[in-house]
């Protein structure tokens, strides 16, 4: 059988369904004249389950799952884990130094782009915004190590 | 009527002080932008953007965020009509004949008529809206929880009947966001939900990183980094103006597209993009030369622009008089009132008359700052798409990184973004569409609220969404179950009207 792109679509949705229901054993279902904090989850989490079936049968109508698209997985991958490393530094390391080092890595090391206005653009830019939040909109950005 | 001039009167009061000019300024240009750049839709845009406006009072806040919404469907057409790539998806009909004028040397005249369509189309929009929403606001007060349940229900299944995906992945794409919605505190019996020991989630997800992450970030990680043209030719100021026969082949055009466009607006589901298909069909159907239309026809450029922009002004007839969004774009800009301790609804117009005629007010000033900024600015516009994309994303990235931190200063709100990024990159793939997701999360409280409150009320007997003595709440159940039954038949019979939408570019 070819594996069709509706039967993951479909499976996915299923799976997590049942894996809602099965974290879902602390909430009070209630009764229908005083319903509980579980009732609309559990209701939601059927509605889910059913369309997801759905797709599952239909599936024969979709496209094979090799048919997909996905050459630009790798990109959003490692845009993706940039993205996580800028947001595990954000606190520690702070606004001046991630960002700039997040503007540089993502045009340097993912886009191969040129050294110098790849270092010029990220440290402007990253003036520009933090002039932007922290000077202009007063709001509060993360200082980190330098205290800025 | 006077009671409506009159406020309209208190309302340009506020619409003309001058913050309030700045931030519809601001929205207005930011739309322009988002709605040329490829990549970025209005509703990254807002999201983006919308932490920004925290510091601002409501009405401030509101005018920006629904600057950048209109704005963009100005914006959109720039990209169409010049390079054939359109910055979003309404503005796909806009391409067809759009270029096609441009390359007979009438960029110009083009980009004209799309902006006086835009603005006439839009002006219509909003003089509808001040006659529309007051008076349904006034009738929505009689609504209590079972009509409300009915009236979000039906909200889904339009949206579900209108989207441009499938009924069964829109729904599936709901019911997502309801669950998601379901996570935090529940406010009538305390219990903590889904919540997994993170104190964080006690307060339930944030739409503006899910929103952020969806389609922000989602939509970042779904465009491949690729080189936008250098070279695009700007036409000149005085290039701009249309001949008398062109104006004379856009004016029914540009009527017909604004009330098509209202219509279609006030309907849930992705009215904009429906309305601009919708009046493109129409004007083919109704031309003496449809031989001309994808070869440069005046009509195929002034009907959609105009329908998309009267569409856009139509969705705020139900979210402002009934609380309820008509789509991802409404669903965020309500979530920015609700932020503020403002409940769009029936209450609005009564409780906040400011923020209300204030808002409309600024539509109307809007209107006309967009198309002075949208005509004479053409070339400067333009130069904005020179910027490489490979150095455009990693800013927008940023925006999307310190602007949602900035929300609650809290970091697992980022990391709430960055896997709502990656999921909306996987769902894209999968062929869905994420912004019901964002409606149901939108919806989920008030949804969960009026049900249990409806069931309470009688006693458990779900008949009372039914029963005669509720009649608005049963005509709405009946119209959604009517829906559902015309989703299904035209499954069975295999004739579904998505299947004439064009492919988006």
């Amino acid at each position: 059988m070819t594996l069709r792109r509706d039967h993951v679509a479909g499976g996915v949705f299923v799976i997590a369904g049942a894996l809602v229901l099965a974290v879902s054993g602390d909430l009070p279902f209630g009764t229908l004249a005083s319903p509980g904090a579980g009732m609309l989850p559990t209701l939601v989490v059927a509605l889910m389950m059913a369309f997801g079936l759905i797709l599952l049968a239909q599936a024969r109508r979709s496209p094979p799952l090799a048919e997909v698209n996905w050459t630009d997985l790798p990109h959003a991958a490692r845009v993706a884990v940039v993205a996580g490393a800028a947001a595990t530094l954000y606190v520690p390391l702070g606004f001046a130094l991630t960002m700039p080092l997040l503007l540089f890595t993502l045009i340097v090391l993912v886009e191969r782009r040129p050294l110098l206005p790849a270092l010029a653009f990220s440290l402007a830019a990253t003036a520009a915004v933090y002039a932007l939040f922290a000077l202009l909109l007063r709001t509060p950005i993360p200082h980190g190590v330098l205290g800025i | 009527m006077d009671g409506i001039l009159g406020n309209l009167g208190v309302g340009f009061s506020v619409a003309f002080s001058p913050g309030v000019l700045l931030y519809a300024f601001l929205g207005c240009l930011v739309g322009t932008l988002v709605g040329m750049l490829p990549g970025i839709g209005p509703l990254a845009g807002i999201s983006i953007l919308l932490p920004a406006t925290y510091a601002l009072d409501p009405t401030k806040a509101i005018v920006m965020l629904a600057g950048i919404y209109y704005g963009s469907q100005y914006g959109g057409s720039t990209t169409s009509i010049l390079m054939r790539i359109p910055g979003e998806a309404a503005s796909v009909m806009t391409c067809i004949d759009g270029h096609a004028m441009a390359r007979k040397g009438r960029a110009g005249a083009a980009l004209a008529i799309a902006a006086v369509g835009s603005f006439v189309a839009g002006t219509f929009g909003v003089v509808m809206l001040t006659l529309v929403a007051p008076p349904l606001a006034n009738f929505a007060l009689r609504f209590g929880p079972p009509e409300y349940t009915a009236l979000l229900v039906l909200g889904l299944v339009f949206l579900a009947y209108m989207s441009s995906t499938s009924v069964v992945r829109t729904l599936l794409m709901a019911s997502v966001g309801l669950l998601i919605g379901c996570i935090g505190i529940d406010v009538m019996t305390g219990h903590f939900r889904y919540s997994f020991d993170i104190k964080e989630l006690g307060d339930g997800l944030g739409i503006v990183p899910v929103a952020v992450g969806l389609f922000g970030l989602g939509e970042i990680l779904s465009t491949p980094s690729k080189t936008v043209a250098d070279k695009v030719a700007a036409p000149r100021l005085a290039e701009l103006m249309p001949s008398r026969e062109e104006w004379r082949q856009s004016a029914a055009p540009i009527a017909r597209g604004s009330v098509l466009g209202f219509l279609v607006g006030i309907i849930p589901g992705s009215a904009h993009i429906i309305a601009s298909f919708l009046s493109y069909a129409v004007e083919r159907r109704v031309s003496k030369r449809p031989e001309e239309f994808g070869k440069g026809a005046v009509a195929g450029v002034a009907g959609p622009e105009s329908a998309n922009n009267a569409a856009s002004t139509g969705a705020f007839v139900p979210m402002l008089a009934l609380g309820l969004p008509t789509g991802p774009v409404t669903a965020v800009l309500m979530a920015a009132l609700l932020i503020k301790g403002i409940a769009p609804g029936p209450q609005l117009v009564s409780e906040h008359p400011q923020v209300f005629w204030g808002f409309v007010a600024s539509m109307y000033v809007g209107n006309l700052m967009l198309l002075a900024l949208n005509l004479p600015l053409v070339g400067l516009f333009v130069s904005v798409l020179r910027i490489p994309y490979a150095y455009l994303y990693p800013l927008i990235i940023m925006f999307c990184i310190v602007g949602v931190y900035l929300v609650n200063n809290s970091i697992v709100d980022v990391w709430i973004m960055l896997i709502m990024g990656v999921v909306g990159y996987f769902l894209r793939k999968l062929d869905f569409d994420p912004a019901p997701l964002v409606l149901g999360l939108v919806i989920a409280p008030t949804f969960e609220l009026s049900l249990r409150q409806s069931l309470v009320m009688s006693n458990g007997n779900w008949v009372i969404f039914l029963s005669p003595q509720r009649p608005i709440a049963a005509a709405l159940f009946a119209i959604s179950a009517a829906l559902l039954a015309l989703a299904a038949l035209s499954w069975l019979s295999r004739r579904d009207w998505r299947k004439a939408l064009p492919e988006e570019e």
